[in-house]
């Protein structure tokens, strides 16, 4: 019933061909992609445009709106005029949400903490990031963030996917997708998040989704615990010496059926199948925190100790990209303070400060700093007016996406330096604004990527991360 | 592997290339070029997109003369074409396309314009939006080959391709093959061993129709529907709630099982509720149109989201009904396809005919317009008849003449009320009848939030806007219950906005609008008993502003009628002139306690006052209302006495009016006793549909009103039909439409044949690749109209067709000449979908509940994987890893990709592994001799016999763990509490604020300790994981 079965010979020497001949970066490249079917000539990963400054990244994503009043963006007038409205000659009739939108008047509210400058670049942090200012001299704050949503979901989809609209890939799936993997056992893009977070506003598997690239480059959840990625974990009874008596048999499977089927794709499935079994070793390897030395878990605090925690996870992180993961992304939820802003953003920095700036400390004595770029923000910030009354101990601020701040650092980004300028009421932009687009085109430029060449055919148009905008922020670079 | 085809096709165009004067045919070589590198500046986009004011998707543009005096194209002259010099040219400033397109045209490509160019820049339309016609099948030199004309086609294509067509497949394999194709899942070692011993000539065909008959073909064919129509259960946005949407998956199963011809089901998803005399399921089946995601999030704005909804219509029907990227001209004119943003917004006012709210409920209600689902066909009868009575005893009421000619005695009756708000407590103001129950301050943090203000008697309130009181005690106020409300108010300003009165409860936004509300809008009194706002409502407006500043006395009564009519506004004791806004109300209002004087997250009334607030349980009538001003009732004119004598007095129209409220609530409750489900409905009601400048909600441009319509320059419109769904689903379904067929075609084909005629299934337009066989697609696009839109008949002709029955293993040569098989001269190759691999599964191993519809169900059921219940913000891992999508938007087409997590989703994954040990223990009985055990279990999964080589490979995997039996941890695992079944408890989470992170706790599954069904159960997991089980070839 067959057609005459070719030789072995010309059989791989078929395979050898064709495998190089649809991939760039060759057979390994391919039993990572893997893709069938679907892959271009045109689309395949071409990697770097030019040299790259960084070749990882950590991204800290604080989910639900950090408060740039009480973090990176002093504001003493509001300190001054606290309690005063709002004028409406700073508002200039921006639009509001729905939730403080029908407000009846918009005190403005000064910063219940006060602000110093740290090292040798005297730039302000906030009594809450005190740990965050030791390593003052080799953050680039970012004072002149805006974007486009003002409610959560559409404004966290935006940041991490460059739209607002959901099914576009994720800044971390179009990092794995240009660049891979540098490590054939882990994935490209892996996902923590934080379990000691205050959950105010949900997460969405969207904001690490692949969108329509390749599932492939889907973020990775690691999770703290007995099985730090799912279905990873063998089944009760089933060791590791009878899993391999298992890809054994299977390799013997699908080698006869590439013999009686000629199908190279018979090849890369039993490829996926053995790194699979690699990532049995290599994840849970990774994720074993317990081999840090004391001095180590000391610098990320007291919370390092509970898995999942976020100082836990920037840990993790550490230990992620010094194996060769391309991009890292943390979750820590809970900035959402539409009332009780104190209170809340207290517990949030003493969950995040420490352990943020250890994970600095730490790359940089490790020589890694110079070429991981880290960020930490939030989706949008908040308004220097109180949402809701203020009180003698509390007040709160509603969404605001006009203008936020950010910090980054290493990967090539000028350390000491303070980038953009709010007004003195913190409501508009007046200095260097820099739009999310602009960030992202900025992160994917100090990955070596040209972020206008970066492109994906999807439904007969050329997608980016950055859409149809975006430029580099040069300033930002050292 | 299609990469290398590319290369090679490019190696062999460029071949073709150095062929000097070979005719350039535009569709297939020029245009894909113009298209991609040239539109985006020089296309259709009339507005600033454009530049040098050239345009190259036209003869005309191209070959006027520009400002700058030159010609783009002069026809037949390279020389004078200025496009020739540009694309030549080394020049970064001037050459075409501009470097930072960062798509330079090749040397082969520079060939190919020039040509064009050069035998005069012949311009043909795009082959798509050319009706289709039917060509004679060609002829071939094996004659005999071919069962179907469809076959002529491939063999011809493949002949020039220099390819021979293959012999036919086992009939194992065939069987695997079709069964997957028509049911989505394979075929049991039953059925393969009956097929075999059937000798007769129809064996095969007589298979393939009872799987046509079968019930698992809708459910199989339902998956790609509902992919496409991003159905899913919950609602996708911000805290993702449950959406109720499973009947209208119903609906399809069956459309697909009745085999419902492709017009009818088209129409009656765009337009069902337009029809004639709409059934049920009709209407229920114009929930494809509300499928889209929403939300509840607070502080969201209604119309922007409302307009993210039409969009996502819009787009939906674009992808799904024509191949066509609808949604790129919202912001502007397309670049590349004939639709400009104005007929996007043409488009737009089809599917924005809705009196809808553009937000969801916080407190989860369905959101209208919706249809009551009846259980049978009697019930809904029911409902006309309840209705009929309700007109009935309406009519009768509404013939009730009073007789009663002198003047009855007014008077008021006695408030269950009364806020004479002379001076606060510590917690709120008291009643000022005895034993009433005092109001308490609500969303007040400060003690001069609310002032006490000299009023008209003594002391009164002022708001500041956000604070106010609530009356624990008033509530349960329905809308068959009547009541008044009584207060002298002032104005301190014209408010825009302000609530004076309502029993929302918490309020996060518009969509949570609901219950009786007093607003003061732009300064006039709005009176209103709402369900949701504004789609069921009752609702009227004074015609005049009151005045700022002044107190007067405003009573507004409501009659518990359910209408507009029974709503009205008092001011110093007179009626005031209404008009009406909504009068809709068809449900329940949420009945939370009064609050007066604000509402949570909106407008209060800030600087207004209220004095001497008063409640009744009843509606006071115009007399009564006036003598509480203080009015002489002897003064009163004589219909609003005979009004007051015919309400109090006249004991027959008191009889009249309770068969009239009996017949209302007698209606409500059987409505009521049937659930909502959203659906479409048109209606006069609906906001005007405007251009939205850039496509911002809230910049629409006044001077560019859009009526409905549609993209003509694609298919004209006929006049006669009506400008709504109706109408475009009519637009869609002409025969000579040139999309409609074709796209069906394409996604029939891609669902057997592995890949679309047109390899963009999901776009058609310019930018979409070219069909492979043009003429076969049109062919059967036009077979496919004429045979009535017949689904299942094409589907028979495709796998009974001798192109499907093909072995699908290649000859080296053939794998090197077309290693993506588009030429199709062997048999399809299909990964199986994520629901086949576990469907798959759940039937090998013995343990598939097979019940056709109803709602979803957790993976534990043991249903197919199309009844899964899908999360949108939280899909299901094992499907996500598998290529399925998160149904959060329209997917027309999913990836087929190969990844290291597929293969831990097999071998590791809680289901597949319970699959492995059911398949152990099921196929453990069949005999007692290993050997036979793995044979059964291979047949099982792969459907055919395991060759020898893989049989080895088992049995020697069996022995090795029969030897080494398993080892468990000695402190067993507790099991995971069991996940509650989201499905069963759609709104009960409503108020669970702080939503978890999808975290399914890691389930370990334990094998069998028995030695022998350890190994066996092993065997059985490494047979899922492998080739055969994963593919259908």
């Amino acid at each position: 019933m067959h057609p005459p079965k070719p030789s072995y010979d010309q059989l791989m020497g078929h395979t050898r061909r064709h495998f190089l001949g649809a991939s760039a970066l060759g057979l390994g490249a391919l039993a990572m992609r893997g893709i069938v079917g679907e892959a271009r000539a045109a689309d395949l990963p071409k990697g770097t445009h030019f040299p790259a400054k960084a070749k990882r990244v950590i991204y800290l994503f604080q989910a639900g709106g950090p408060s740039q009043f009480e973090t990176l963006d002093p504001k003493p007038l509001l300190r001054e005029k606290h309690t005063q409205p709002l004028p409406d000659s700073v508002r200039q009739g921006q639009r509001l949400t729905g939730m403080s939108g029908y407000q009846a008047t918009l005190p403005l509210a000064g910063s219940f903490v006060g602000f110093k400058k740290y090292g040798k670049s005297g730039v302000e942090y906030s009594d809450l990031l005190s740990h965050t200012g030791e390593v003052a001299d080799d953050l680039c704050v970012i004072r002149s963030m805006h974007t486009e949503a003002i409610n959560h979901d559409p404004a966290i989809t935006f940041f991490c996917s460059g739209n607002q609209v959901a099914g576009r890939p994720s800044m971390g799936a179009w990092a794995s997708y240009g660049l891979g993997s540098m490590n054939e056992n882990l994935p490209a893009f892996i996902v923590l998040v934080s379990q000691d977070a205050s959950k105010d506003q949900p997460l969405y598997s969207r904001l690490w989704g692949a969108g329509f690239l390749p599932s492939e480059h889907q973020g990775v959840q690691f999770k703290a615990g007995k099985e730090p990625v799912l279905f990873l974990t063998n089944p009760e009874g089933v060791s590791p010496h009878a899993r391999r008596g298992m890809l054994d048999a299977l390799g013997k499977l699908n080698a006869d059926q590439r013999a009686a089927e000629l199908d190279p794709e018979v090849d890369a499935r039993l490829a996926q199948a053995e790194m699979a079994y690699r990532m049995q070793t290599s994840v849970p390897e990774v994720a074993d925190l317990s081999k840090e030395s004391p001095a180590t878990l000391a610098m990320y605090g007291e919370s390092v100790k509970t898995p999942g925690s976020f100082a836990a996870n920037c840990l993790q992180a550490r230990r992620l990209i010094e194996k060769g993961v391309r991009f890292v992304q943390l979750f820590h939820q809970g900035w959402d303070q539409h009332g009780g802003l104190p209170g809340g953003i207290k517990r949030q920095c003493q969950q995040t400060d420490q352990a943020s700036a250890a994970l600095i400390k730490d790359l940089k004595q490790r020589g890694l700093l110079e070429d991981t770029l880290v960020i930490w923000g939030g989706e949008f910030g908040r308004t220097a007016y109180s949402q809701g009354k203020i009180t003698k101990d509390s007040y709160g601020r509603d969404h605001h996406p006009r203008c936020f701040s950010l910090w980054m650092a290493g990967g090539g980004v000028k350390g000491g330096h303070v980038h953009g300028q709010t007004d003195e009421f913190g409501y508009n932009i007046v200095k260097d604004p820099v739009h999310v687009h602009d960030l992202h085109a900025t992160m994917q430029h100090l990955l070596g990527v040209d972020h206008e060449r970066q492109t994906f055919k999807f439904q007969g148009r050329y997608y980016r991360l950055t859409d149809v905008a975006g430029h580099v922020v040069k300033a930002v670079i050292a | 592997m299609r990469a290398s085809a590319l290369i090679l096709s490019c190696v062999l165009t460029n071949a073709l290339a150095s062929a000097a004067d070979d005719p350039v045919d535009f569709n297939r070589e020029v245009r894909p070029i113009l298209s991609d590198r040239c539109y985006g500046c020089h296309g259709p986009d009339a507005d600033k997109g454009r530049k040098a004011g050239l345009r190259l998707d036209e003869f005309a543009g191209a070959t006027k003369e520009l400002k700058s005096g030159d010609r783009a194209i002069v026809p037949g002259d390279t020389e004078k074409s200025m496009m020739v010099e540009r694309m030549r040219t080394t020049d970064p400033d001037e050459i075409m396309p501009p470097p930072e397109l960062h798509r330079p045209l090749t040397v082969a490509e520079k060939d190919i314009l020039t040509r064009w160019i050069k035998q005069g820049a012949k311009y043909d339309p795009h082959w798509a939006f050319v009706s289709p016609r039917a060509y004679p099948a060609p002829q071939v030199a094996d004659t005999a080959w071919a069962k179907d004309p469809l076959d002529a086609f491939i063999a011809a294509q493949a002949a020039k391709a220099g390819l021979k067509t293959s012999p036919a497949a086992d009939r194992t394999t065939l069987l695997r093959r079709a069964s997957f194709a028509l049911t989505g899942l394979p075929p049991t070692a039953e059925e393969v061993a009956a097929f075999l011993a059937d000798n007769s000539a129809d064996a095969y065909e007589n298979r393939v129709d009872a799987m046509l008959a079968s019930p698992r073909f809708g459910e199989h064919l339902a998956v790609g529907w509902l992919d496409l129509s991003r159905y899913a259960d919950t609602w996708g946005y911000t805290g993702d709630k449950a959406m109720f949407a499973w009947p209208w998956r119903d609906w399809v199963l069956k459309a697909f099982n009745d085999n419902k011809p492709y017009d009818q089901f088209l129409t009656e998803q765009l337009a069902g509720d337009l029809l004639p005399s709409p059934t049920q399921d009709q209407r229920v089946a114009t929930a494809f149109n509300r499928l889209h995601r929403m939300t509840f999030e607070g502080g969201s704005i209604a119309e922007e989201f409302r307009q993210d909804g039409i969009n996502d219509r819009v787009m939906t029907a674009g992808y799904g009904f024509m191949g066509l990227t609808m949604e790129c001209s919202r912001c502007h004119d397309h670049k590349y396809d004939p639709i400009s943003q104005r007929e996007y917004f043409s488009m737009a006012a089809m599917f924005g005919d809705q009196n809808e709210n553009g937000l969801l409920s916080y407190h989860g209600e369905v959101p209208p317009p919706f249809v009551r689902l009846y259980k049978s066909e009697l019930e809904r009868k029911k409902e006309s008849e309840l209705r009929a009575a309700v007109t009935a005893a309406e009519m009768a009421l509404a013939a009730h003449k009073s007789a009663y000619q002198g003047k009855p005695l007014v008077s008021v009756p006695a408030p269950i009320a009364h806020f004479p708000l002379e001076a606060f407590t510590k917690t709120g103001v008291d009643d000022f009848i005895v034993g009433g129950k005092p109001a308490v301050f609500e969303r007040r943090s400060s003690p001069e939030d609310l002032q006490l203000t000299p009023a008209v008697k003594g002391q009164g309130v002022k708001f500041d806007g956000d604070a106010g009181f609530k009356l624990p005690e008033f509530k349960q106020l329905g809308r068959f219950d009547p009541f008044t409300f009584s207060a002298h108010l002032r104005l301190g300003e014209k408010n825009a906005r302000a609530t004076v009165l309502h029993s929302t409860g918490f309020y996060t936004g518009d969509g949570d609008a609901t219950g009786v509300e007093l607003l003061v809008v732009h300064g006039k009194l709005r009176w209103s008993m709402i369900h949701l706002w504004p789609n069921s409502a009752a609702s009227v407006e004074t015609t005049a502003e009151l005045p700022v500043g002044a107190w007067q006395r405003v009573t507004v009564t409501y009659d518990g009628s359910s209408k507009a009519a029974g709503l009205r506004i008092y001011v110093d004791g007179r009626k005031a002139k209404t008009t009406v806004v909504r009068d809709t109300l068809n449900a329940k209002p949420r009945d939370n306690a009064l609050e007066i004087g604000s509402r949570s997250r909106d407008a209060g009334f800030r600087n207004g006052s209220l004095d001497e607030i008063q409640l009744w349980r009843q509606a006071l009538t115009s007399a009564e209302v006036a003598v509480l001003h203080g009015l002489d009732a002897q003064a009163l004119s004589p219909p609003v006495l005979a009004e007051h004598a015919m309400l109090r007095i006249d004991q027959a129209h008191a009889e009249s009016w309770k068969k009239f409220h009996e017949a209302q609530l007698a209606l409500a409750a059987h409505q009521e006793s049937a659930p909502a489900f959203f659906a479409m409905e048109h209606s006069p009601l609906a906001p005007k549909a405007y251009v939205l400048t850039r496509g911002e909600y809230d910049k629409p441009d006044l001077n560019k009103p859009c009526e409905p319509g549609v993209p003509t320059r694609i298919f004209p419109w006929d006049e006669s039909l009506p400008k709504n769904r109706l109408g475009l689903a009519r637009w869609l379904t002409d025969p000579r439409h040139p999309l409609t067929s074709r796209v069906v075609i394409n996604r029939l084909w891609a669902q057997v044949f592995g890949a679309g005629l047109v390899a963009t299934s999901e776009n058609l337009g310019l930018q979409g690749d070219l069909p492979t066989h043009p003429e076969l697609l049109d062919t059967l696009a036009v077979d496919f109209v004429r045979s009535g839109w017949n689904t299942k008949a094409m589907l028979r002709r495709f796998v009974l067709s001798s192109t499907f029955r093909q072995a699908s293993t290649p000859t080296s040569e053939a794998r090197e000449k077309d290693p993506a098989n588009k030429y199709l001269a062997r048999g399809p190759v299909l990964r199986l979908t994520a629901e086949m691999v576990r469907d798959q599964a759940l039937l090998a191993s013995g343990k598939l509940v097979e019940k056709v519809g109803g709602e979803s169900v957790q993976e534990s059921a043991n249903r197919r994987s199309l009844y899964t219940y899908r999360k949108r913000t939280a899909p299901p891992d094992n499907m996500l890893i598998f290529d399925a999508g998160s149904r959060e938007v329209c997917q027309p087409k999913r990836l087929n990709t190969n990844t290291p997590l597929q293969a831990l989703v097999l071998l590791n994954n809680p289901g597949f592994v319970e699959a492995a040990k059911n398949l152990a223990a099921k196929v453990s009985k069949v005999s007692a001799e290993p050997s036979a055990q793995i044979i059964a279990a291979f047949r099982a999964v792969c459907t055919r016999d395991p060759r020898p080589a893989e049989l080895a490979a088992l049995n020697e995997l069996y022995a090795t763990q029969k030897a080494n039996p398993p080892q468990f941890a000695p402190v067993p695992v507790p099991a995971p509490a069991p996940k509650p079944t989201p499905a069963a408890k759609p709104d009960a989470k409503a108020k669970k604020k702080k939503t978890p992170l999808p975290m399914p706790a890691p389930t370990l599954p334990k094998i069998p300790a028995d030695p022998a069904l350890a190994a066996l159960t092993l065997v059985c997991s490494t047979i899922l994981a492998s080739d055969a089980a994963v593919t259908s070839r």
